[in-house]
């Protein structure tokens, strides 16, 4: 699978892993109850992370989860050659970097996983 | 002068800030749910919310398997965040005929609210817009003129008006 396909589907992994970490916050769940929204599936997201964890090279997904510990966004954008995770601007070298490269790129700052839409 | 400061003290709405009418769909072409939610990321695209809409939508279709955001009474309020979306945003779409959107009353979907954010740890403003579209929509008289208002301006007003 090609970089670009790989960051998308760490990107989608991080997005269940918000949901996910929503519907078990007790307080967090009954409020999106309490406005009227169902919350029966969990196992859904549980399933679907697996398959979409399946997608992604081993290392790299080793690297999400040992960065999830610290971060809740492992992976962030870059806008404006700015790191949205820590909001430093990311060196000019790094902020022009060719995104066809095979290798993943961190923030030198905070060492998030940094991805260019 | 004692108005003056019942308004400054007055809190203020949230969902003004993200009403806008280029987010607006009067009429859905889309008559099942998971095109309701493609032509409304869609929309979100066109509007430079965000620039992956596929992502987005699969999003929000795994939220949808979670349960239902139908709320019943004829109004959904499909709601996702993402790093990938760049700003909050709020899709206000009507489908006259009504949509199968999985309610728990049954009632097919006319009016549908499309919130979405940036993903962050804690984003109080997020939960302060869901609840108050939610709020604007309890309202009979409220969702009537939410599905007859001719232009965005009347559907503007009946969110304000019943989001007090």
């Amino acid at each position: 699978m090609a970089l670009s396909e790989q960051l998308e589907a760490l990107v989608q992994l991080q997005d269940i892993d918000l949901m996910l970490r929503e519907v078990r916050d007790p307080e967090m769940a009954h409020q999106e109850e309490r406005l009227g929204f169902a919350i029966e599936n969990v196992d859904h997201l549980e399933r679907a992370r697996r398959k979409i964890a399946r997608r992604i090279d081993e290392r790299l997904l080793q690297t999400y989860e040992r960065m999830s510990r610290r971060f809740v966004r492992v992976v962030v954008m870059v806008e404006r050659s700015v790191c949205q995770g820590c909001r430093m601007s990311l060196p000019t070298s790094t902020a022009s970097r060719n995104t066809s490269s095979l290798a993943i790129e961190n923030c030198e700052n905070c060492g998030r996983i940094l991805y260019r839409p | 002068m004692a108005s003056a400061i019942i308004d400054a003290t007055k809190p203020a709405s949230v969902v003004e800030q993200f009403l806008r009418s280029d987010l607006f769909i009067p009429e859905l072409r889309s008559h099942k749910k998971a095109s309701v939610l493609e032509e409304m990321v869609e929309a979100l695209a066109r509007a430079g919310v965000t620039r992956n809409p596929e992502v987005v939508l699969t999003l929000l279709h795994e939220r949808e398997a979670l349960g239902s955001t139908a709320i019943g009474k004829g109004v959904a309020v499909p709601h996702g965040r993402s790093v990938l979306i760049g700003e909050r945003a709020v899709v206000c779409a009507r489908s006259s005929e009504g949509v199968d959107f999985d309610a728990p009353d049954g009632a097919p979907v006319k009016l549908f609210f499309l919130l979405v954010a940036p993903a962050v740890e804690r984003d109080p403003i997020y939960l302060k817009l869901l609840a108050e579209v939610v709020r604007a929509v309890r309202l009979s008289k409220n969702r009537q003129q939410l599905l007859k208002a001719p232009h965005f301006a009347g559907v503007r007003e009946a969110l304000l008006h019943g989001a007090e």
